[in-house]
């Protein structure tokens, strides 16, 4: 795949058209977030039932992850899925491309995962409590730990980077050989692919988030557990 | 597959700004519509709950102020019964008070109807016991029978009581007074100066006497001195025959 077009440079930082993507992206929801939520009311029309059931859902999914802490979580999470869902949708339409085809974006996306993970289990935890998990149940467990910190960080970048690069090229290489209207199909398994792979990638964020919060509380439980035993 | 730092940093940066946009933009006020719409709900749930729990006290004291008012009404009417059966024992009374007044009054009635009605017939029985005697002494009623009283007339007038003598001429004393006398038959001439005579002594003097023929008299004499009568005939006795029989009965 070729790399992003430059579009102009601002100093020593060259603008390319995945990041004016993600500022089109990160305007039409400003846009439409903040003009649909303008006059909510306590008897809702259809767009706002549509906008209740959309974060209702993130919600109660990230509830059912990690029980009463999805007010803390929601704005991280449901950013993930909405933002991943959107861009990857992106690569339907003719002459865009979505940004999650290029590594620069899903490493981005993955390394905040990477630190929010850290971020939210010593909120939670604390520092000590937190660290403490490294050094379970053996700390010669600890450099496993300490790579899988860092695989599943690159595993989150590079699935997402691989899935959408490979859709938008494979949906490419049916159309220069099939023809124009071949590559429906490989479309409609486009939209398929791009939620599939926002659900996956922000439920797998939330699962280690979720872990991080609650891996103290697993330790403890490990404990009680060897001491019953 | 090549990889940018400057869309890596950016693309980090743009990510935050734009959980912070849809924190401020979506989020916040969808959670915030959602949960003033739970708090509708929990509110309206809950003055459900409280109305219900009042329905539940007003339908329990409506059940205890219904089962008092049952009370009461047995109560009443059992208040009510036993002033019944009072009253009716002495509307009862009163009635058989009432009823024995009435047949006394009716017995004292029916006593004084038959006592009324035994007098009638008795009255009846002299009524026709006089008329029969009338009848009877019309056909024995001779000048024999006449003059056999003449002379008890004379007897009568010769014989006076002295009361009966003060009487008398008291009686005769009104001045311009004139005797009358009336006969079943007709009396001669020799009777009449002796009747005269009798009567001059009855009375201590010699006064007018005016003779007169009434064949009602049957047999006899009626004699009168001003307010004082002398009777000496059937028709008279048989009427004190009468009388005297009526006031025996």
């Amino acid at each position: 795949m070729e790399a992003a077009a430059i579009w102009f440079h601002f100093g020593p930082f060259a603008i390319t058209s995945v990041v004016v993507t993600t500022w089109g992206v990160m305007l039409a929801l400003t846009l439409f977030c903040w003009l649909s939520t303008r006059h909510l009311t306590l008897d809702p029309g259809p767009l706002q039932t549509m906008l209740e059931g959309v974060v209702s859902a993130i919600e109660a999914a990230i509830d059912a992850v990690l029980p009463g802490r999805a007010q803390l979580l929601l704005p991280f999470i449901g950013t993930l899925w909405i933002y991943i869902l959107i861009s990857n949708l992106l690569g339907i339409i003719p002459g865009l491309h979505s940004p999650m085809g290029n590594l620069s974006v899903t490493s981005g996306l993955a390394l905040l995962v990477f630190l929010s993970v850290h971020w939210f289990g010593v909120r939670s935890e604390g520092v000590r409590r937190y660290l403490r998990h490294y050094l379970s149940p053996s700390p010669i467990l600890l450099p496993f730990h300490l790579i899988s910190e860092v695989t599943r960080t690159a595993a989150l970048a590079v699935r997402l980077f691989g899935n959408i690069m490979s859709l938008e090229m494979a949906a490419l290489l049916v159309l220069l050989v099939a023809g124009l209207l071949a590559p429906v199909p490989l479309l409609m398994l486009h939209i398929v692919e791009a939620t599939v792979q926002a659900y996956i990638f922000g439920m797998l964020a939330l699962i280690y988030v979720a872990g991080a919060m609650q891996s103290q509380q697993n330790l403890e439980h490990n404990e009680e557990g060897d001491g019953n035993g | 597959m090549e990889f940018d730092w400057t869309t890596f940093a950016l693309e980090i940066i743009n990510f935050l700004i734009l959980v912070w946009i849809l924190k401020r933009f979506l989020y916040r006020p969808v959670l915030d519509v959602i949960a003033r719409r739970r708090a509708g709900v929990e509110k309206t749930l809950a003055d459900a709950k409280r109305i219900e729990a009042e329905a539940g006290e007003l339908r329990q004291r409506c059940e205890c102020e219904l089962a008092q008012w049952e009370k009461d009404k047995e109560a009443a009417q059992a208040r009510l019964r036993e002033e019944l059966a009072m009253e009716r024992e002495r509307l009862m009374a009163g009635l058989e008070a009432s009823i024995a007044e009435e047949r006394e009054r009716r017995r004292v009635l029916d006593e004084r109807r038959q006592h009324d009605f035994q007098r009638a017939v008795e009255e009846q029985g002299i009524a026709q016991g006089a008329a029969f005697s009338a009848r009877l002494l019309g056909r024995v009623a001779t000048p024999e029978l006449e003059a056999r009283l003449y002379a008890l007339l004379l007897e009568d007038l010769r014989s006076l009581r002295p009361e009966d003598k003060r009487a008398v001429a008291e009686a005769a004393a009104v001045p311009g007074l004139e005797l009358r006398v009336q006969s079943a038959f007709a009396l001669d001439e020799g009777r009449r100066a002796e009747l005269a005579r009798a009567l001059a002594e009855a009375t201590g003097k010699t006064l007018p006497v005016e003779y007169r023929e009434n064949p009602d008299l049957l047999a006899g004499f009626h004699v009168a001195i001003g307010p004082w009568i002398l009777h000496a005939n059937l028709r008279d006795e048989l009427k004190f025959f009468s009388g005297a029989l009526r006031y025996a009965g």
